[in-house]
């Protein structure tokens, strides 16, 4: 069956039923959410467990199970394998692991699937264990990746169902309140577990400190926490923004921010009020400071940016160019500190972020998003998660949701990546439909989706270098030989879904090149 | 033929070329995502190898992502060290038409004519030229693997704006460099320490030369002097009328202070710039500012465009493409203006219908100079496409 972009998606997927992507905003759920578990607490309680296998024990985890995580210490997090090794000595088997995302620091995982331990995987993968998986035979059934959005949606509609949630905490009491943001190993907001913790036959709280009662802010609340299990550590707070928080120097870079910016400046939507997202990338932070200063200069203040929190977000926040921040996940240490510390840099949930089947989303909000890309092509679409060999290597993030909310959503990309071209035919695998994409910003001109007329027209009238996707990719191409393509193969690794819990693309198994 | 031959680096959008004897020809490639790109390097290292007639050696290519003209260049170094010849010459005369001696030149991007990583890309910044360098930048022995690769940019690369060579003084690699990079077809070619006429004629006649072996028009490449001692400075006038091909004087002030034994500073400096400058003006050409080292300083290299804005420079040397915005902000005109020159020029054309020899504006007389300035100050702006009248 082909869906609304004409990827071919065949009717059941594993064990589930498939439904097509229709469009960007054609489906409207309209069922009831998922119940979740009624739970009783005694009046006196301890909650305290002494060892991640006492919890193993107290929440019945047996073979077949699902266990659910966060990735807020990224490529940091030491709760992961600690919970794996765990399970492996207790001899359990068929286990879905649910994690938000995987980094390559759980590249053990791996040896779990080899074993029979881990047999299903919903989540990103970022690294080694993507590209295992990539090999095809690994897992009983597909991968599924949603966004950060789209996962919040699945807990919610019972399409994911939880047996144990475990929880790195930084900090939390006995009773199971808990934070990210203080304790020793702080790692920024862990509000991406509250929904498991709410949905979760058992939620089990992690912490290398606790604190007496009562600990705050609640990212998580005690009367969604079944058990506290101390351990002596969770994570490396240094790991968080491994790779990625880097000021770029490189000019090709820079010119692509500097477009970026004089793009958004130019679009109309640059006025007071103005709210904008950008990553965590090296063009997305040089733009996010340059629009600071522009902003400065033309005296507008924004309504909000939104995190992953960073430095340059913070700093904007301190010039008072930004009212306030919207953060679900702080990208270094700088955006940790100002969420204890500003009161306007406001910490949200990816429910509140981008939950398809709700009734507001703060990525609705957005006026302009500067988001990256592994390819495009000419309808626009873009690929996040595999790269032009086909091999599965990053997670959606909230790349959908920004791209699907935001009045004008950029990407922002330079033209090769070594002797691979950036802009190509068709993409590898759409993670994100170019019918939500506006504009793609290279270091060669920026191209306006045929969709957004107006926007093309003031960006002319400002001088921007504008250009056809078809134009930059003619000259692109000349500067290096074509590269091979993958040939794929009729098995799924994984499945990518959109929002709304449709699918939208399949990742197949690389059989050659040609 | 030499045992073995290693060409390039490990370094960003480099590759690295080892050649040796074999008994028949073989290339090994490799790469990140190789099953991706070793097709295409093979179709590159194919065809260098056939410019030097299929020799039997093994040829390993390391792939640092590297583009093709980098292959390219690469490959022939090491072929040409390792066989000791040299390929044909390659380009062709339709690669691009002459520079127009009094095009604005605001700013001259400088490029490391042996970095792939920093020459990659460098012509989308919207520099006016783009300068590609095998003196200072290139350490001595990388000198021939520059050359090739400055000659197949500019072979492979169609050039949005002027790009421009600067060579080696002629006894130190110059005349080399010449009869490489001239293959490119570059807009011109930039001499570095000038010190009097003589250095340009020399200069003028190996061009002559070059571009007749190449069947090229007689004096299609121009030439910039770069003044960067005191006896150039001193000489300034007489270089500056030396020859037709010259259409700019650019000044060199690192070089000149250490000749000079001198601080930098504005005060020290400022002899030689106005020296430069009015030799250039007495000439009829252009005089383009030193470049501004320290990076990090926006503030400092504004107020230094400004201050060579005053003394009549019209363009200055940028080292990262991050200067451009200021440097070609100074050196515009501004609309305010291109629009005082619109009413010059109008009230000039009223004059002329009326047959009136004085010209009148805003109850003031307009002299003969204020009118060519006014002419100029319009076709600048039209050459650059500002105040709303784009060529």
């Amino acid at each position: 069956m082909k869906n609304a972009i004409g990827r071919e998606i065949p009717e059941r997927i594993g064990s589930r039923d498939v439904r097509l992507y229709e469009g960007a905003f054609a489906v409207q759920n309209d069922g009831c959410k998922a119940a979740r578990p009624q739970k009783f607490t005694p009046q006196q309680e301890d909650k305290l467990l002494p060892s991640i296998e006492a919890a193993l024990e107290a929440t019945d985890l047996t073979d077949g199970m699902t266990i659910s995580f966060h990735h807020c210490f990224r490529n940091g997090d030491l709760v992961i394998n600690q919970v794996l090794d765990a399970c492996a000595r207790k001899g359990l088997k068929d286990l879905r692991l649910f994690p938000t995302a995987l980094f390559p620091i759980h590249a053990g995982v791996t040896n779990y699937i080899e074993a029979g331990m881990v047999t299903r995987i919903e989540g990103s993968m970022n690294g080694p264990v993507g590209a295992f998986v990539s090999q095809g035979g690994q897992l009983k059934e597909p991968a599924v990746l949603r966004s950060h959005g789209a996962r919040w949606r699945a807990i919610e509609a019972g399409d994911v169902e939880i047996d144990v949630a475990f929880i790195a905490a930084p900090q939390a009491d006995a009773y199971g309140n808990a934070t990210g943001i203080r304790g020793k190993t702080p790692c920024g907001p862990i509000s991406f577990s509250a929904v498991d913790a709410q949905y979760a036959r058992h939620t089990v709280i992690m912490t290398n400190d606790l604190a007496p009662y009562p600990v705050y802010p609640m990212d998580i609340q005690q009367g969604w926490a079944d058990y506290v299990v101390q351990v002596e550590e969770i994570g490396d707070p240094e790991n968080i923004a491994s790779g990625t928080l880097q000021l770029t120097k490189s000019p090709t870079r820079l010119l692509i921010a500097q477009l970026t910016t004089d793009a958004v400046v130019n679009s109309g939507y640059f006025v007071d009020g103005f709210s904008f997202q950008g990553g965590a990338g090296g063009i997305s932070l040089a733009a996010t400071k340059y629009l600071g200063d522009e902003m400065e200069k033309a005296g507008i203040v924004g309504s909000f940016g939104m995190g992953g929190g960073t430095k340059m977000l913070v700093d904007l926040l301190h010039r008072g160019l930004i009212r306030a921040i919207l953060d679900g996940q702080a990208f270094d240490l700088d955006a940790i500190r100002s969420l204890r510390e500003d009161a306007a840099h406001v910490m949200i949930d990816p429910g509140f972020y981008a939950n398809y089947d709700s009734r507001g989303c703060a990525t609705y909000k957005l006026d302009a998003a500067f988001l990256g890309a592994t390819e495009v092509d000419l309808g626009f679409n873009v690929n996040v998660n595999t790269h032009s060999d086909g091999v599965l290597l990053h997670g959606i993030g909230g790349h959908q949701d920004v791209a699907a909310g935001a009045a004008m959503t950029m990407i922002t990309i330079p033209t090769l990546r070594g002797r691979i071209p950036v802009i190509v035919d068709s993409v590898t695998t759409v993670t994100t439909p170019g019918e939500v994409i506006d504009v793609i910003v290279t270091e060669r001109g920026i191209a306006v989706n045929p969709r957004r007329e107006d926007l093309k027209g003031r960006f002319i009238a400002a001088g921007l270098p504008v250009r056809s996707l078809e134009d930059i990719k003619a000259e692109v191409d000349e500067l290096v030989q074509p590269v091979a393509r993958p040939v794929f193969g009729d098995e799924i690794i994984a499945a990518i879904e959109w929002r709304d819990g449709t699918v939208l693309d399949v990742v197949r198994k690389v059989e050659g090149f040609e | 033929m030499t045992a073995r031959v290693t060409i390039g680096s490990d370094a960003k959008g480099d590759c690295r070329i080892s050649i040796e004897a074999a008994s028949e020809l073989k290339v090994d490639i490799q790469a990140k995502a190789a099953q991706l790109v070793a097709g295409g390097i093979q179709v590159v290292a194919e065809s260098a190898l056939k410019r030097f007639g299929n020799p039997p050696v093994c040829v390993t290519v390391e792939d640092f992502g590297a583009l093709d003209y980098v292959l390219h260049a690469r490959l022939e170094t090491a072929l040409s060290q390792f066989t000791g010849s040299s390929a044909e010459p390659i380009g062709g005369n339709d690669l691009r038409t002459e520079a127009q001696a009094d095009f604005p030149r605001r700013s001259r991007l400088y490029a490391p004519g042996n970095n792939p990583r920093l020459l990659a890309g460098i012509e989308v910044h919207g520099a006016d030229c783009v300068l590609l360098d095998l003196e200072d930048s290139v350490p001595i022995p990388e000198k021939a693997a520059a050359r090739s690769l400055v000659k197949h940019l500019l072979v492979s690369i169609p050039f949005p704006q002027e790009v421009w060579v600067r060579v080696n003084p002629l006894d130190a690699g110059g005349d080399e460099d010449i009869r490489e990079v001239l293959q490119g077809r570059p807009h011109g070619v930039c001499l570095p320490k000038a010190e009097s006429s003589r250095d340009i004629e020399q200069l003028s006649k190996r061009l002559d030369d070059v571009e007749a072996e190449f069947g090229m028009e007689r004096g299609f490449t121009k030439v910039m002097a770069i003044l960067e001692t005191a006896k150039g400075i001193l000489h300034a006038e007489q270089i500056a009328a030396s020859d037709a091909r010259l259409v700019m004087l650019a000044f060199g002030a690192e070089d000149f202070t250490r000749d000079l034994g001198a601080l930098r500073s504005h005060a020290s400096l400022l002899f030689a710039r106005s020296q430069l400058v009015a030799a250039a003006k007495a000439a009829g050409i252009q005089a383009s500012d030193t470049v501004y080292a320290n990076l990090a300083d926006a503030e400092g290299l504004l107020k230094e465009c400004e201050l060579a804005r005053e003394l009549g420079f019209d363009g200055k040397g940028a080292i990262n493409p991050r200067q451009l915005v200021a440097i070609h902000r100074a050196f515009s005109p501004s609309e305010e203006e291109i629009a005082y020159a619109r009413r010059v020029v109008a009230a000039a054309e009223e004059a002329a219908v009326a047959g009136s020899g004085a010209i009148a504006l805003d109850g003031r007389m307009v002299d003969r100079p204020v009118l060519e300035r006014a002419q100029r100050v319009i076709k600048y702006g039209r050459q650059l496409g500002l105040g709303g009248d784009a060529a």
